[in-house]
């Protein structure tokens, strides 16, 4: 833990001289001699295991010129673990003031930061500010090991006095405390301890960077949860959706266990004081298909309430969290982009929080912020409340992606719940992009089907297999006996129209116009069947013989017809009397009936 | 225009009635649907719990799979595992069938190719499910090959929803038997079809097969020496024909070749008695191939005595080769797991770590019954129907039925290779009934015509020497005396017993078959349902809150799961190559404290991992699986551990007051139930009443000295131990007295040294066995060498 702890720190301090290295030479302050704190109120808060300070600094100036901005100096114990820095003015507290880690001459050692205040302060006027600082990993856990039933003990070891660049006439601290079981506490007089606050001062008249010590060992079983590494991944979708998954590494920073872990005496006497059995995450109120998972699958202990105003997840890890012992999780979910992501024309403006809430007085160590866009987003812009590093951009491949999603990938150290904040995305993206992914999809089906349609179509054989390419010609010389047989079957009903009619009308002319039409057809049909008899008879098929007699058939057929025919131009010219008539066309039509359902038979069996 | 339209509508008609086109959209649906209900059937687990690697083995071929994935094909065949088998390691590369792997990275390799972004581990999952679709198109295409289409889609809904291939296939059941049933069907398909066609074609095909089935799972033995079985026993049959010989030669040469590219099976194919049917079968097919042509040449008498020479000749040659190889050691001779298929005892008494696996008993009638349901019943019919149609193919699938039934009988995990045999046979059975059942009684001509066109097609399947005439002559008379009622009666009962069937395997798969194993649910009283996650709980706190170096020793069942959800080196796993090994930890537990101590000392253990149901009432836990620790250890400490010390005078295995003081003092009895003499369950119970034996334990307040308690989960299923490092002082005298105290106060309690001398001559081990409840769970890296 302790390494780890030194890791972070020596983090901090390469960023650290990074960051001075930087803007030392352009952001460089003197300190303004004129400068004195009149009335400093400083709170300290060590009920979780966040230090957090609230200083009210009656600012006086005692010059002649006006002064636009004033510097606040890091106190050595904290400067290293500084997470979160505000100002606000005492009247006017919506209105933050602006701040910038700046750097004094000759006293490189020190961190400062400038504040600027939101109007001048003229000479001889004073003005309330009050600064809160909210630092990470001070309370240090003593002794470094309990067992499971004992308490956990940590201890403050900081400057009784606040340490500002400007002297200070009067200053009192206040430490607030877990709760009253308070160990030892540093009793520099005038100090007084009631329930879980102790107090100290007024001091009078100290010095610019005055030091004395302030140490309090206090019992504190709050949680030490810290969030070693968070990466956050949020992704965009035009469709309508944003997935956010956030994966945490979690470690409990403060005493570690010592000896054996008693799962008896933890159910049945609730003792591990100072272990985490669950936590509670508030996600935004639209969040939808939440999931809780790790490497090897879903955790199931977890439960959600929706509430008005958020979504809260209950969640326990697999196993209670004791001191030094670590854990590893997924957490995510879905909203609805419209909530998030606005659009005018082509220009998009995502906006989100940078990072969201885990859990009640969260540290983040490290945290990674990776914003997937939709593919072919491009003029990417980035706002961010606070100073973030953004690091190259990445690519990332996802369903029917082609050249690729951009990725924005922002990293930050030191996060509390202070930094819940928003940031602004702005891009561009051409709308008609939406289709590409459709239309792919419609492509590749496409392709497919003329592939399959193609290869279908064409044979690939490289033998030649002769008996079933014969057996498919006899197939098709079949089927065009069959339509031509059928066309030859039409044919036999216009003789039979064109008799009736000449019977009616009488007229012998257009009997044989319409008969030498039917006659020229009829012929055509039958050679056309004559052939097709023949290319069978070539391919040795048995049809052929079928065919021939199906032939055979039409000649008596035909026979009849011509029968018919001269019948009916008796029955004209008066040869035969009706009775005649009627017999003979009684008996032909019989027979063509009969030759018909030969024929039809078969035609059908062949 | 009147002739135009009649062709028109005459085309209509045709492409209505078109009988192939219907029929083939018909069997598309069928076998589509036959997919989906096999898939859908196998994800009760997944719908359950969540989409998550089951049991034991899985484990171990997700991790593998997750390796390769990560670090590529070739990395994964060097894989030298340092997290198994401490301090010996395990070169997986050579001792793991890659199939499985390689099938489902290569999935995931194309979906990545086309950015699809699918975790392995969910197509891990879900291969089992796919490919038992797989298995039931290559069952409708066997099946269609031995019999006829209406048969083949029978069997293909069988096999996907029979519960004794859902056992091995559901969603998260990440096996070689997954895929190697798939493989196994595809193979004797393509073999058929070499068979029918003679063509080198499908016997190619066939041998890749038989490769991709050698990749995937040990069972291919029952592929090499049933294909030549096969070949056998058409040559004694006299069928042997030009197509037999091009059909085997060419996928013996291209399979055994192919076969031995496989790392873990290497040299294995000439060198194990278990291959050697397939060479001597070839030699014999080669000698019988060369007599055929030689009796163009010869005389009837003439051939005769050169047959005979030549038969005893050859026999000899073969017999005194395969003799003589094995003796000089180039032949390894039968290994002991093949025995043990014949002789059922062999196992129990000389590889007790056999025996010990629940899977590999032999199988019980209900188990027939509640694998197979109805099936098991028609498949006899099958077998007869097609002996009495017998031909080359049907040779087959007789030979497969039969041996498929005695290994199933044998081993409870062979089921898996009778069960598709089985729906072919019943889907035959089935289909045959119904072809006489549900034909319309009144002839008519078209029906006719397609009868005969059915039945010259069969005969045109059939060999020359089958007897045609026979079935012909008998089918009218079926035909006849069966009244419409009669008819409508059987077919209802018999739809009606299919109904039955599908929904037994519903409700088998949904209530036996769909347990993820590593996460537990209970129901309360109100119905509502508990997870006990208490498996990934305990293997997550190891991942997170141990050295990533740290040795964790458990019993041989968790070892894959250590290595796969916690990620730490184990010194036994499912892998059970090593018995010694096994041996050591199995002395290690069923040791006292100090003695189990040194031995943890020496193999560097860091971690104890034991099992304990006896809050929650969870009866697969190491003490139930005690015996089978004890038993191995006594097989390789035969002075150190002695099973009978371990049982009350009675031969009672107790874990209470009465129980044997040895077990109430050995290492697994404290680990498991340390402080839970304290511990009170209910106001009815005693404080330490164990709920999975029902008894109040008995030897309650015990404390540790040489291991301390790192981890219980809530349940107290899973309980990690974390081994003490020596003192740094070295100790005083006095505190040995204690424990020489702590092991004479027992004596004083009972006469328990008497009973030990006076029962020991008489106990003898295969005794024992009986009265154990002793169940070790699955493994299957063992080869089922059926056959």
């Amino acid at each position: 833990m302790a390494k780890v702890i030194m890791k972070t720190r020596v983090l901090t301090l390469l960023l650290l001289h990074l960051l001075i290295s930087v803007f030392g030479k352009l952001n460089q302050d003197s300190i303004d001699k004129n400068l004195v704190n009149s009335k400093v109120e400083r709170k300290i808060d060590i009920a979780t295991h966040l230090v957090k300070t609230v200083t009210s600094i009656t600012l006086e100036n005692k010059g002649t010129s006006a002064i636009r901005s004033f510097l606040f100096a890091l106190d050595p114990s904290l400067k290293d673990n500084l997470s979160f820095l505000s100002a606000v003015t005492k009247d006017n507290k919506d209105e933050k003031l602006e701040i910038a880690e700046t750097s004094v001459a000759g006293l490189s050692d020190k961190r400062f930061f400038r504040i600027s205040l939101l109007s001048a302060l003229d000479g001889g006027k004073s003005i309330v500010v009050e600064v809160e600082a909210i630092y990470s990993h001070v309370l240090k856990p003593f002794p470094l090991e309990i067992t499971q039933a004992e308490k956990q003990l940590v201890v403050l070891d900081t400057n009784l006095f606040f340490y500002s660049p400007y002297p200070t006439t009067s200053q009192t601290t206040v430490v607030t405390t877990t709760n009253s079981n308070i160990e030892s506490y540093t009793k520099t007089k005038p100090v007084s301890q009631s329930d879980a606050t102790i107090s100290y001062g007024p001091f009078e008249d100290k010095a610019p960077f005055s030091e004395s010590q302030l140490r309090v060992h206090e019992e504190n079983n709050s949680p030490f949860l810290t969030v070693t590494s968070l990466e956050r991944v949020v992704e965009v979708s035009h469709w309508g959706n944003i997935a956010v998954e956030e994966h945490i590494d979690m470690r409990h920073t403060g005493a570690t266990l010592k000896g054996p872990f008693s799962r008896f005496d933890y159910q049945r006497q609730q003792d591990g004081y100072a272990s985490i059995k669950n936590f509670k995450t508030s996600l935004p109120a639209s969040a939808r298909d939440v999931y809780y998972r790790d490497e090897i699958g879903n955790i199931s202990t977890s439960n959600m309430k929706e509430l008005d105003e958020s979504v809260d997840v209950e969640l326990r890890p697999r196993f209670p969290l004791f001191g030094g012992w670590k854990t590893r999780y997924y957490l995510g979910y879905n909203v609805p982009s419209y909530e998030y992501l606005y659009y005018k024309g082509d220009h998009y403006a995502l906006k989100m929080r940078f990072v969201d809430h885990i859990y009640d007085d969260m540290v983040i160590d490290e945290m990674q912020l990776k914003i997937i866009l939709p593919e072919g987003s491009k003029n990417i812009e980035l706002k961010t409340p606070f100073d973030v590093q953004r690091k190259g951009d990445e690519i990332h491949y996802t369903y029917l992606d082609t050249l690729g999603r951009p990725v924005v990938v922002l990293s930050k150290l030191n996060l509390v719940e202070q930094h819940i904040q928003d940031f602004e995305l702005h891009y561009t993206f051409q709308k008609f992009l939406l289709l590409q992914e459709p239309l792919l999809v419609v492509g590749a089906f496409y392709l497919l089907f003329l592939v399959v349609i193609i290869y279908v179509r064409l044979d690939f054989a490289i033998t030649k297999d002769e008996a079933k390419e014969s057996r498919m010609r006899v197939s098709t010389l079949i089927d065009e006996v069959q339509s031509a047989h059928d066309r030859r079957s039409a044919l036999y009903q216009s003789y039979d129209d064109a008799i009736n009619k000449y019977k009616t009308s009488k007229d012998a002319a257009a009997l044989t116009s319409s008969r030498k039409k039917i006659d020229a057809d009829y012929k055509q049909l039958t050679q056309q069947i004559q052939n097709l008899q023949a290319q069978l008879k070539a391919e040795g098929s048995e049809a052929a013989e079928k065919v021939a007699e199906l032939q055979r058939y039409d000649i008596q057929y035909k026979e009849q017809i011509g029968l018919a025919i001269a019948a009916a131009e008796k029955l004209v010219l008066g040869k035969l009397t009706r009775q005649q008539y009627l017999d003979t066309e009684a008996a032909t039509t019989s027979k063509c009936e009969d030759t018909y359902k030969k024929m039809e038979s078969l035609r059908s069996a062949l | 225009m009147a002739d135009a339209d009649l062709v028109v509508r005459n085309d209509i008609r045709s492409a209505m009635w078109n009988p192939g086109g219907w029929k083939s959209l018909l069997t598309f649906f069928i076998l589509a649907l036959a997919w989906l209900a096999g898939f859908s059937a196998r994800l009760f687990a997944v719908i359950r719990f969540e989409s998550i690697i089951h049991e034991f083995d899985p484990w171990f071929n997700y991790r593998a799979t997750h390796y390769m994935v990560e670090n590529g094909f070739y990395n994964f065949l060097n894989w030298f595992d340092d997290r198994a088998w401490y301090p010996l390691g395990r070169i997986v590369g050579g001792t793991v069938y890659p199939g499985l792997m390689v099938t489902s990275g290569s999935i995931h390799w194309f979906l990545n190719l086309l950015n699809i972004p699918v975790h392995i581990r969910d197509i891990c999952v879900f291969l089992a499910p796919v490919f038992s679709g797989m298995t039931s198109m290559s069952v409708y295409l066997f099946t269609k090959e031995i019999w006829n289409p209406g048969a083949g889609l029978f069997a293909a809904c069988f096999i996907a929803i029979v519960p004794g291939y859902i056992s091995r296939s559901v969603a998260g059941s990440y096996d070689n038997e997954g895929i190697a049933i798939f493989a196994l069907m595809f193979t004797y398909y393509l073999w058929i079809k070499a068979v029918k066609t003679g063509q080198v074609f499908w016997s190619i095909c066939s041998a890749l097969s038989y490769f991709y089935m050698v990749s995937a799972w040990g069972g291919y033995v029952f592929i090499i020496n049933l294909v030549p079985l096969h070949v056998f026993v058409l040559l004694l049959m006299g069928r042997y024909s030009q197509r037999i010989y091009t059909a085997y030669t060419c996928f013996f040469i291209v399979g055994l070749i192919l076969s031995m590219q496989i790392p873990f099976v290497g040299f294995q194919p000439i060198r194990t008695s278990e291959h050697m049917a397939a060479a001597g079968v070839f030699a014999l097919l080669n000698a019988y191939a060369f007599l055929k042509y030689i009796q163009n040449f010869l005389t009837k008498s003439e051939f005769r005595y050169v047959f005979f020479a030549a038969v005893a000749i050859s026999a000899a040659i073969v017999f005194v080769a395969v003799v003589g190889l094995t003796w000089a050691g180039y032949i390894a001779p039968w290994s002991g797991r093949f025995y043990s298929l014949w002789d059922t005892g062999y196992a129990k008494i000389h590889i007790p770590i056999i025996a010990s696996v629940s899977e590999h008993q032999p199988t019980t009638w209900v188990s027939f019954f509640f694998d197979l349901h109805i099936l098991v019943c028609a498949f006899p019919v099958g077998v007869w129907y097609c002996i009495k149609n017998v031909n080359d193919e049907r040779v087959f699938v007789v030979l497969y039925a039969i041996f498929a039934s005695y290994f199933a009988g044998v081993m409870v995990r062979l089921m898996l290779t009778l069960t598709p045999v089985v729906c072919v046979l019943a889907a035959i059975a089935f289909s045959k009934t119904f072809e006489v059942y549900l034909k319309d009684d009144s002839p008519k001509q078209n029906q006719k015509n397609l009868d005969e066109n059915g039945e010259n097609k069969n005969d045109r399947l059939y060999d020359k020497v089958g007897n045609k005439k026979k079935i012909r002559d008998e089918k009218p008379k079926d035909e006849e005396g069966l009244g419409i009622n009669v008819k409508s009666i059987i077919v209802v009962a018999l739809l009606m017993m299919l109904m039955l069937f599908a929904v037994h395997c519903t409700w088998v798969t949904s209530s036996a078959y769909s347990s993820p194993s590593i996460v537990l649910a209970s129901y309360g009283q109100g119905g509502s349902r508990t997870i006990l996650d208490d498996f990934r709980e305990a293997y997550y706190w190891l991942r997170q809150n141990t050295d990533d170096k740290a040795r964790v020793m458990s019993w041989w069942d968790y070892g894959y799961q250590i290595a796969g959800m916690g990620n730490r080196t184990t010194l036994v796993d499912n892998n059970t190559w090593n018995n010694s090994h096994i041996a050591l930890v199995g002395k290690a537990m069923s040791s006292n404290e100090s003695a189990a101590y040194e031995i943890m000392r020496m193999l560097d253990v860091n971690y104890v991992l034991v099992i304990f149901g006896g809050v929650i009432g969870y009866s697969g836990d190491d003490i139930n699986k005690f015996l089978w620790m004890v038993r191995i250890a006594e097989g390789e400490h035969p002075r150190d551990i002695r099973e009978v010390d371990y049982f009350t005078p009675q031969g009672e295995f107790r874990v209470d007051a009465a129980g044997s003081k040895t077990l109430l003092n050995c290492l697994m009895y404290k680990l498991s139930y340390y402080r839970f003499g304290q511990m009170q369950l209910d106001f009815r119970s005693p404080a330490g009443f164990d709920r999975t034996r029902g008894v109040e334990i008995g030897n309650k307040n015990f404390e540790l000295t040489h291991v301390e308690e790192a981890y219980t989960t809530e349940h107290w299923l899973v309980r990690i131990y974390k081994v003490k490092d020596l003192e740094n002082r070295s100790e005083v005298k006095t505190p040995h007295r204690p424990i020489k105290k702590s092991k004479r106060k027992p004596k004083r309690q009972t006469v328990k040294k008497a009973g030990v001398i006076r029962h020991k001559p008489k106990i003898t081990k295969g005794k024992k066995i009986k009265t154990s409840s002793a169940k070790s769970t699955s493994r299957s890296s063992s080869k089922p060498s059926a056959k």
